[in-house]
């Protein structure tokens, strides 16, 4: 029954699905893990960087990117996709900045995406944009922010969300691990966002990409260093865990 | 021949045959001498070989008659095959004692010659310290006219009956049929199908209908139901089909079952070295991010 009601993007099946946006959902797992996490007094992005051919500028490969001072996205999926939609979104960032002289809300950009994205599943001769986004960030009123978007043009607030390969895997380890303690602490927030995608990158901490954004700071990107040194960390954390539990069985 | 409202063209059957047409299908159906050899090129360009071990022989009779084996475990399509690797062949010395090599259109190469191992083999091993444990790696895709010639060539046309046979494979997730959303299902996960004279315990739950077994290790499975030779598949739906950790890990439980149980000694060295395989493996595409 699919394959007659696939083509067109504008055709419902019979059943009401709308397979093009469906089978562009499946188009975002292609793209490797994205995780963002929403900390009382900061929020992070943290995902799995893709490996870079050995002539490939590594600059190039980005996964997270600013759309504004106060806001930055995560995607998974279509990389042409995802350029043409950060695009136009730093574009109505600026553009909202010198009509209403105020910068974006978190809200109000992740809607417009969100509002882009629709339109490209009602339109004759388009087709869907194939990624997801994790929008993240401070409004002035300084609350932080974390908004996930999808093909079909939805988008919702999280306080945890993961997005790509194997996120199912990372959504239901943040379930059991997000807690009030969890991110009350900045450092505990990083930790808990380094902890969900070890759980699937295939080769460690240095497959690791990082941002996080604290109230009334800019955006920091992690060095790889850095990242190593929290990954020791959780190693540690995790070394000392078990050998309490050996202890508690004996 | 009929054009549909978006204007592309259906050929639709003609229910009202006439005698023109009858006609012109036989001469259509007449085989001159040379559809006859490019049939007969064909044929041997896609026929399936048993080769020996190391020496790379023919090898003129079936796999099993040679080497029989009370337990074989076959692994079809790269997570399968990983999953074998890092966890079965680690913990254990293993003996190159065949492979089969074959082309079809699914080979990324026009040259039947010069056939790279994972494009076209499937390799079988034996374990060495009990050589009735049989292995087979095969990350090669047989072809549905090849499946059958496949079967002669391992298994011989009068297989023993007192073997077990545990085949693990992939599938993506989009092909599973259930009245839950795709979504909303635990990708990844295991499902069983087995033959009529599998006794033992299955470690996940049986596939459900109307879902079905496909390609190699349904023809596998068919021919171990007709020769009542006891035989499991492990199915994994996923939604990464290519070499995925998380996939690959999702064969864990099949650990627990009676044909695997003491093979896998080494689980963490077996994840350490499933993740160095991952790395070695990568893909560089830059169409997903």
């Amino acid at each position: 029954m699919a394959s007659r009601y696939d083509r067109a993007i504008t055709v419902f099946s019979p059943d009401g699905h709308l397979f093009q946006v469906e089978y562009a959902q499946e188009a975002v797992k292609k793209g490797s893990t994205a995780v963002g996490i929403r900390g009382t007094n900061i929020v992070v992005l943290g995902v799995e960087k893709k490996s870079v051919a050995k002539l490939q500028d590594e600059r190039t490969v980005r996964k997270i990117c600013a759309l504004d001072d106060h806001v930055c996205m995560a995607f998974a999926g279509l990389t042409a996709d995802a350029r043409v939609v950060i695009n136009r979104a730093r574009v109505e960032c600026q553009s909202h900045k010198l009509t209403v002289e105020d910068p974006v809300t978190v809200e109000y950009i992740t809607r417009f995406i969100a509002t882009l994205k629709q339109k490209y599943t009602q339109s004759n001769g388009r087709r869907p944009f194939g990624i997801s986004a994790l929008i993240v960030g401070f409004d002035d009123d300084g609350i932080p922010r974390l908004y996930q978007t999808d093909p079909s043009g939805t988008y919702h607030a999280w306080k945890a969300n993961a997005i790509g390969r194997s996120a199912k895997t990372v959504r239901e380890f943040l379930e059991k691990n997000y807690t009030e303690d969890a991110i009350a602490n900045d450092n505990e927030a990083i930790k808990l966002a380094i902890r969900a995608l070890l759980e699937v990158v295939q080769s460690g901490g240095k497959n690791i990409e990082l941002a996080i954004i604290r109230r009334n700071q800019p955006l920091k990107m992690f060095s790889a260093k850095e990242i190593e040194l929290q990954v020791s960390e959780i190693e540690k954390e995790k070394e000392e865990a078990e050998k309490k539990k050996s202890k508690k069985s004996t | 021949m009929a054009a549909t409202f978006f204007g592309e063209v259906v050929k639709a059957p003609c229910r009202a045959g006439t005698e023109e047409e009858e006609e012109e299908d036989d001469e259509g159906r007449r085989e001159t001498p040379e559809d006859r050899e490019v049939r007969r090129q064909l044929a041997k360009k896609r026929e399936v070989r048993l080769l020996q071990g190391q020496t790379k022989t023919s090898l003129e009779v079936p796999l099993l008659e040679k080497y029989p084996c009370s337990k074989f475990i076959i692994a079809i399509g790269s997570n399968a095959v990983a999953f074998l690797s890092s966890f079965v062949m680690n913990s254990g010395v293993w003996e190159e004692v065949g492979c089969t090599k074959l082309w079809n259109e699914w080979c990324r190469t026009t040259d039947t010659v010069h056939l790279s191992p994972t494009e076209a083999f499937c390799v079988f091993y034996r374990l060495k310290s009990n050589p009735s444990i049989f292995l087979c790696q095969c990350s090669c895709y047989v072809a549905e006219d090849q499946q059958y010639q496949w079967l002669e060539k391992v298994f011989g046309s009068c297989p023993r009956k007192n073997m077990q046979i545990t085949i693990l494979t992939c599938r993506h997730i989009t092909e599973y049929k259930t009245p839950e959303a795709p979504s909303s299902l635990p990708s990844p996960f295991l499902k069983a199908l087995k033959t009529q004279t599998y006794k033992d315990a299955v470690c996940c739950s049986l596939l459900e209908q109307p879902n079905i077994a496909h390609d190699l290790p349904a023809a596998v499975l068919s021919y171990c139901q007709v020769w009542k030779i006891p035989a499991v598949l492990y199915l994994c739906y996923t939604d990464v089909m290519q070499l995925d950790l998380v996939t690959v890990e999702a064969f864990k439980p099949a650990l627990s079952s009676r044909s695997l149980a003491g093979l896998a000694k080494n689980i963490p060295q077996s994840t350490e070295m499933l993740k160095r395989l991952m790395t070695t493996s990568e893909i560089q595409s830059n169409i997903y991010t």
